[in-house]
């Protein structure tokens, strides 16, 4: 038998029991929404209390089609913030949750996973060269990210030096992880799909997330190291000196970096934006681990001027690519199965270029405006003998951005932004340099022995040994596209006649019995023959080295064969003149004594004038 | 024995709690039921915790009262196939609850249910056919465990229970009481759900009343999850059949199962902190 007392005690315990339940019924029943409960046909309580347009991202993730949890998860269900905030994802897309937002079941789940494996999430080439440079691996290759970079506790000189110069410019970069550099929303999928947060505009509690992505979404990191989308733009970065000097004439970039201006790319010009001719798989990848951004970037000139590579084009009945085809079907699109299609260098089809009467037209995929596309020329300029290894970016990049000189050192006393570390943590690097310029690139060879534009990639002198690191100086050249396409190639002379094109630096190119010589106007420390900014001498036993494995300068060999002509350029300076159809039988003809030439008599080559200046294009010629 | 009679109305208090929540559960949308229950259901919430509470009650009351008949050497009152069915309660209990606890449909019990899968298939022969009965098939809604929850494992713990007290139907004082408790825990003390999607990287716990076995299976081989409370039920159940030393052995055995238990148990809640 219960004694009276213990159902006593259960009954007052009762009792307190239903007084903290009814306590809480109360608070239940004030909390409860009256609002609708349901977005896309299925139960979303997030709605109930998120019903101000501004908090509507519109478009395909509207609000009412989608609701809030399928991007920032949390919990549907719930009816009271805390139960309906627990797991949310503050940033959808970021790629530490993305298999569960954007890349979910039913929405972006190829793209996501590919996304994780691009360039852009891994930065592995930017690990790679940088390590390399610090002198801490062989060679500028690697499948290091910067994932794994961030991840680690103890730090390499290099790797710190990532960790706060480079760092913010990856996808896996959080919003909250990042200084002010990149001035974009999110990161992963959110850094180029949901509109910037432009300065001065008026603020918005929910962006619009969309599939268009707009140029100044790349301009966040694209703006920086090659700087390819502010020359894209015709906008070069200058130091705070170079824009005083310049006045009004400079600009300020959205970040606070001032700028000067320059002829924009002739793409540019006709209104094409970046995504007009990179594909989806130069972006988000293609699911290999590439180690360089050349190896990742699908889209070459030759895909929409021509000449087609062999293999470069199909019909559509051949694609397969389900990207490009849900890419067709969301613009309300389709191609006949028997049309033509030219392909990027992995395959992926180039949907926006259509075959035209003539030719190709190229449609910018946001206006939907098609824009003739005018075939490579089968002229005497693109079939120049000797010139079979030079890119179309060769001699169409007009200009390129130039730091010629970097001085980078640590400094142990100062505090830098940690992108690792999401705040300023001890040591500094402090980069400092005599100016930017921009001027026309200088040539490389790249592994593939084509030539192509080059700019200075690290000249620069290394003092790490604050940080327990190297001290040394590198003279590394870089081959890129600069993306200052101009529809007028660069002259003969802008090459054979520059020291600064070749490789040599600035100075003065002369010629003394048929001979050239190179005075550098500034010399290297370590060697008085090399110009401070020059990537190789004249007869140097191996040519300069470059950020790639088997990137280099032109060697002696080929620095003689591109000097051979400069001679007689000053004469002959149009790819339509006879001498340069056989060069080798001119100049049999020449030594015959059978022309007209008054070289041979005066004994020596006539230098050009720009042969005598400064070897390069000052930036008053470029603008 | 007064434990015994009050765990006895325990069990009824949750059977009925459990039959006015039914129609509030839907298989096919767990979570989002339970939710509704707890948030737009006026009472919702506390009939759940009556719920709650008097199911872990009568587990907790059935462990105790074990304790209480090997403490007092009572077993031996029992004919040896009662006293083998009253042992066999304990994992009835265990199964009911869990039941219950997979019923949520959360990320907590959606890990569970994985985990039971694996365990009930890890049984030789039959354990595949095993887990399609008792937690239906891969992908499929909760019906099949609900069915077992409120079906099964509640009618076998109540013959159990009644065989093993004689009598039906628990008496009315420790129904009362055991109302009383249920009442007082689940209106100081809400019953929380867990989250829908399992957080990157966070550990989710099961139900605490298998945290130690969820602790074993992180270094043991998943067969260890029926492996190790058989050879509990056996250790028990041998007891009724021996005497002297072979019977302090036997407890023995299970007293260090039981501090095994506790001590992985508590590791795994030092883990997940």
């Amino acid at each position: 038998m219960f004694r009276a007392q213990a159902l006593l005690l259960a009954l007052l315990l009762a009792l307190a029991g239903l007084l903290g339940a009814l306590g809480r019924e109360r608070q239940r029943a004030a909390a409860l929404g009256r609002a609708p409960d349901r977005a896309g046909g299925k139960v979303e309580r997030c709605v109930t209390c998120h019903v101000r347009p501004e908090e509507d991202p519109g478009g395909a993730h509207a609000r009412a089609a989608v609701g809030c949890s399928s991007c920032h998860l949390g919990n549907p269900f719930a009816f009271d913030k805390a139960r309906a905030h627990a797991g949310m994802e503050p940033e959808p897309g970021a790629l530490r949750s993305v298999a569960r937002t954007c890349g979910r079941s039913g929405c972006h789940v190829r793209e996501a996973a590919r996304v994780a494996t691009s360039l852009m999430a891994r930065a592995s080439g930017i690990v790679s060269v940088n390590r390399w440079a610090f002198g801490e691996v062989p060679e500028p290759r690697g499948t290091a990210t910067m994932v794994d970079l961030l991840a680690k506790e103890e730090r390499t000189p290099a790797e710190d030096h990532l960790a706060k110069l480079c760092a913010g410019c990856h996808l896996h970069a959080l919003r909250a992880s990042r200084d002010d550099a990149i001035h974009g929303n999110g990161s992963g999928c959110s850094a180029c799909h949901v509109a910037r947060r432009l300065p001065g505009a008026v603020p918005r509690p929910h962006p619009s997330v969309d599939a268009h992505v707009t140029d100044d979404r790349c301009l966040g990191c694209h703006s920086r190291s090659g700087r390819i989308a502010l020359t894209y733009e015709g906008l070069y970065e200058i130091e705070p000196a170079q824009a005083a000097a310049l006045g009004t004439a400079a600009t300020t970039l959205h970040d606070g970096r001032p700028a000067g201006h320059a002829e924009a790319d002739v793409h540019r010009r006709a209104g094409l934006s970046c995504v007009d001719c990179h594909l989806h798989t130069d972006l988000m990848g293609d699911g290999t681990r590439h180690e360089h951004s050349e190896s990742q970037v699908e889209i070459a000139c030759e895909a929409c001027h021509g000449p087609a590579r062999d293999g470069g084009e199909t019909t559509w009945a051949e694609v397969r690519d389900p990207i490009t085809r849900d890419l067709l079907r969301q613009q309300g699109e389709t191609r006949p199965p028997g049309e033509r299609v030219r392909l990027g260098r992995h395959g992926t089809p180039v949907w926006n270029l259509r075959p035209s009467e003539g030719g190709w037209s190229t449609l910018r995929k946001r206006q939907g405006v098609a824009l003739a596309t005018r075939p490579t020329p089968a002229d005497a300029n693109h079939r120049l003998p000797g010139h079979e290894r030079l890119t179309c970016s060769a001699c169409h990049s007009a200009w390129a951005p130039t730091c010629s000189t970097c001085h980078t050192r640590y400094d142990a006393e100062g505090a830098q932004w940690d992108f690792a570390k999401a705040a300023e943590t001890p040591g500094r690097w402090v980069e400092a340099s005599e100016g930017y310029d921009a001027r026309p690139p200088a040539l490389a060879v790249r592994p593939d022995g084509r030539i192509a534009p080059a700019i200075p990639g690290m000249v620069m002198d290394l003092d790490a040994a604050a940080a327990s690191g190297p001290r040394f100086s590198r003279r590394l050249y870089a081959s890129l596209d600069p993306h200052s396409t101009g529809k007028k190639a660069r002259d003969c002379a802008s090459c054979h006649l520059s020291s600064w094109a070749l490789g040599l630096g600035t100075g003065t190119l002369s010629f003394e019995s048929g001979a050239a010589s190179f005075s550098p106007a500034s010399p290297a420390t370590d060697d008085a023959r090399l110009a401070v900014d020059g990537w190789t001498l004249l007869d140097a036993p191996s040519p300069g080295i470059g950020t790639r494995v088997g990137l280099r300068s032109l060697d002696a060999a080929e620095l003689r064969r591109a000097l051979a002509v400069s001679a007689c350029l000053p004469c002959h300076a149009k790819a339509t003149d006879l001498v340069w159809r056989d060069f080798a039988g001119s100049k049999a003809r020449l030594a015959r004594g059978g022309t007209r030439c008054g070289f041979r008599s005066a004994g020596s080559p006539r230098p050009s004038a720009r042969a005598e200046g400064a070897g390069l294009v000052g930036l008053k010629d470029i603008r | 024995m007064i434990l015994g009679r009050v765990t006895f109305g325990l069990l009824a208090v949750a059977l009925f709690s459990g039959l006015a929540l039914a129609p509030f559960w839907s298989a096919g949308r767990a979570l989002e039921s339970l939710e509704t229950l707890n948030g737009a259901t006026p009472w919702g919430f506390f009939l759940r915790g009556v719920h709650a509470f008097s199911a872990w009650g009568f587990l907790l009351g059935t462990l105790a009262h074990l304790g209480e008949v090997l403490w007092k050497r009572t077993e031996s009152r029992l004919r040896p196939a009662v006293w083998w069915r009253s042992v066999a309660l304990l994992p009835v209990a265990v199964l009911a609850l869990l039941g219950g606890f997979l019923m949520r449909g959360d990320a907590e019990a959606q890990a569970a249910l994985a985990v039971w899968r694996e365990v009930s298939s890890s049984v030789p022969i039959a354990g595949r056919a095993l887990a399609a009965l008792l937690l239906g098939l891969p992908g499929a809604d909760l019906a099949p465990v609900s069915l077992h929850h409120a079906g099964t494992f509640t009618l076998l713990a109540w013959l159990l229970t009644a065989e093993h007290g004689g009598t039906l139907l628990p008496d009315l004082r420790s129904t009362v009481l055991a109302a009383l408790a249920s009442f007082a825990a689940a209106g100081l003390f809400p019953v929380s759900l867990g989250p829908p999607v399992a957080p990157d990287g966070a550990l989710l716990l099961g139900p605490w009343y298998l945290l130690g076995l969820q602790g074993a299976l992180l270094d043991l081989p998943v067969a260890a999850g029926w492996l190790l409370p058989l050879a509990l039920l056996l250790a028990v159940g041998l007891v009724r059949h021996a005497d002297g030393r072979a019977r302090a052995a036997l407890l023995a055995l299970a007293a260090a199962w039981g501090a095994g238990y506790l001590a992985l148990t508590l590791r795994l809640l030092l883990a997940a902190r």
